[in-house]
């Protein structure tokens, strides 16, 4: 049993699926090192590979504190973006009085740039925890809110009748059909909101920190020290990585039977 | 054979006496559905009148677009009628009934559950027992020859099986009305009649009060105690065939000379 494990990861490291990107990234680096060492590259903007790992060994303590930082807000921002935007979505396509006076109000929201609206935050809110959740929880709920909203409008008309010949009333007929009917759709945007919502955390580090991966961004820019800000968009990229492959995780669990997910079979 | 004949068509007309004195199990009584279009006013349903015995098999008949399914919404309370009165069970609908099984044009499975657990919708939306519930689904689909499926994805299933299915959930609560909105349109003529008998045998057990929406004459004559034939738009009732068939009815009863000429009396009515 052990064994056939053991095959398993093996078989899967050697597929053409991980050998190919890995060989790629492999020249692309000997390209990188050869084009600084020869001098062609500038060292003081483009530091090395060579330079950058003996940065991000140095500095491996400090940033895996600070990747934890970025990383509770973002599981903390995403966590609220799902349900405030599932809540949402469901309010407003719940009631058409409800959806024409709240709804364009929501899009107003979504397309203030949150960026520029970030200093606002910090004054209201301070510099701990809470304004960079707020940042990522306002780029965060949009996408899952148009598409509960979506998934919800999309069940058809039959199905609902459906449920009623069984004495279905409204809550029944969410727990039984709306809600699984859209999950196709809200799981879909929980893609696009886990990219945002890291964003949202680093920009809200940006604005005013002294902690988080933002943070050392910022302050590595401060001092000019570039292998250290290759250093932290590594760490970065790892972290959406990592929490990508969750939310696929995720999805995987909840509609096990959906077209996108299920293995295929023969009829 | 002849004897079992005389006693099951006896048993008819003693169902049919008793008919007389209850009330109909559904009533429809000057019906008329009219839509508001861009074109003007559209007249679906216009001056609808009948009644359906306790425990009746009914087909209607008609050609396409003739308001038969909108029918169909209407008796179940899903639609509201622009206008007239439908009773059922003596009591008026104004809203969605659910003394009911009802089996849709499409199979309507939900993807993310099993095909006991489509069947078994019924019993958690209805907060029926589930052991008991369980029990008669799986008996259902042994009756239906799907036997052995239960733990199947409903898009492992081909058409005819995911219909049969559906029919499984439509007659899973024991409902006294079962209304059926074309459900075998889209199958192929051989699994078709397959399921006719299947479909059959089960109502003659439970024997619900039943109103079946078909194209198919044929189907109708096999399956129906009466035929009502539809004209085309505005849809009206204009026949009301009693098909005195022995019963049960079974593959060589499309071959005799009685089966042959309802068929044509019915082609005939909608011919004109």
């Amino acid at each position: 049993m052990e064994h056939n494990w053991i095959m398993w990861i093996i078989r899967r490291v050697t597929s053409q699926d991980i050998v190919l990107p890995t060989l790629l990234l492999i020249v692309l680096i000997a390209c990188w090192q050869a084009l600084s060492t020869s001098g062609i590259l500038p060292v003081y903007l483009v530091p090395p590979p060579s330079v950058v790992a003996a940065k991000a060994w140095e500095t491996k303590g400090l940033l895996w504190f600070h990747a934890l930082v970025t990383s509770y807000e973002v599981l903390v921002g995403f966590l609220l973006s799902v349900f405030g935007g599932v809540l949402l979505g469901a309010t407003v396509i719940s009631s058409k009085i409800v959806q024409k006076t709240v709804y364009p109000w929501l899009v107003v929201v979504q397309v203030i740039p949150k960026v520029a609206v970030g200093p606002l935050i910090v004054i209201w809110l301070g510099f701990g925890f809470w304004p960079k959740i707020l940042i990522a929880f306002l780029l965060g709920f949009f996408p899952i809110m148009i598409s509960t909203m979506h998934g919800l409008a999309s069940v058809e008309k039959e199905k609902i009748y459906l449920l009623q010949t069984m004495g279905g009333r409204r809550l029944s007929t969410f727990r039984y059909l709306l809600l699984q009917s859209s999950l196709p759709d809200i799981c879909s945007s929980f893609k696009v909101a886990i990219t945002l919502v890291t964003i949202g955390a680093i920009v809200g580090e940006f604005i005013g920190s002294d902690n988080g991966l933002g943070y050392v961004l910022i302050s590595a820019n401060g001092s000019l020290d570039a292998p250290l800000l290759f250093v932290a968009l590594l760490w970065i990229t790892a972290i959406s990585l990592i929490f990508y492959a969750i939310v696929t995780a995720i999805e995987k669990i909840l509609i096990p039977w959906h077209v996108s997910v299920r293995s295929p079979t023969t009829t | 054979m002849d004897a079992i004949a005389t006693l099951s068509s006896h048993d008819n007309s003693v169902v049919a006496e008793s008919n007389k004195k209850r009330p109909p199990a559904i009533s429809v009584n000057r019906l008329a559905m009219r839509y508001k279009t861009s074109d003007g006013d559209l007249v679906a349903l216009e001056n609808i009148n009948f009644e359906i015995g306790k425990g009746e098999f009914i087909s209607v008949v008609g050609p396409s677009g003739c308001g038969k399914s909108t029918l169909l919404t209407i008796i179940a309370g899903l639609v509201r009628a622009t206008s007239g009165i439908v009773t059922v069970h003596g009591n008026r609908v104004t809203e969605p009934i659910s003394d009911l099984g009802f089996v849709f044009q499409k199979d309507l499975l939900l993807e993310w559950r099993s095909v006991l657990g489509n069947i078994l919708l019924q019993a958690d939306v209805r907060g029926l027992p589930r052991e008991e519930a369980k029990r008669k689904a799986l008996l259902l689909l042994k009756q239906v020859g799907l036997e052995g499926f239960e733990n199947r994805n409903p898009w492992e299933l081909s058409g005819g099986m995911r219909q049969r299915v559906a029919i499984c959930r439509a007659l899973l609560p024991s409902a006294g009305i079962l209304l059926m909105d074309e459900p075998f349109g889209a199958l192929d003529a051989l699994t078709r009649d397959r399921i006719n008998l299947d479909l059959q045998n089960i109502w003659s057990t439970e024997r619900p009060t039943a109103l079946l929406i078909t194209h198919s004459i044929s189907e109708a004559v096999f399956l129906s105690d009466r035929v009502l034939v539809m004209s085309s738009r505005p849809g009206r009732i204009i026949d009301d065939v009693r098909i005195d068939l022995p019963r049960p009815r079974n593959a060589s009863t499309r071959d005799t000379a009685e089966f042959v000429a309802f068929q044509h009396r019915l082609r005939m009515s909608i011919g004109q």
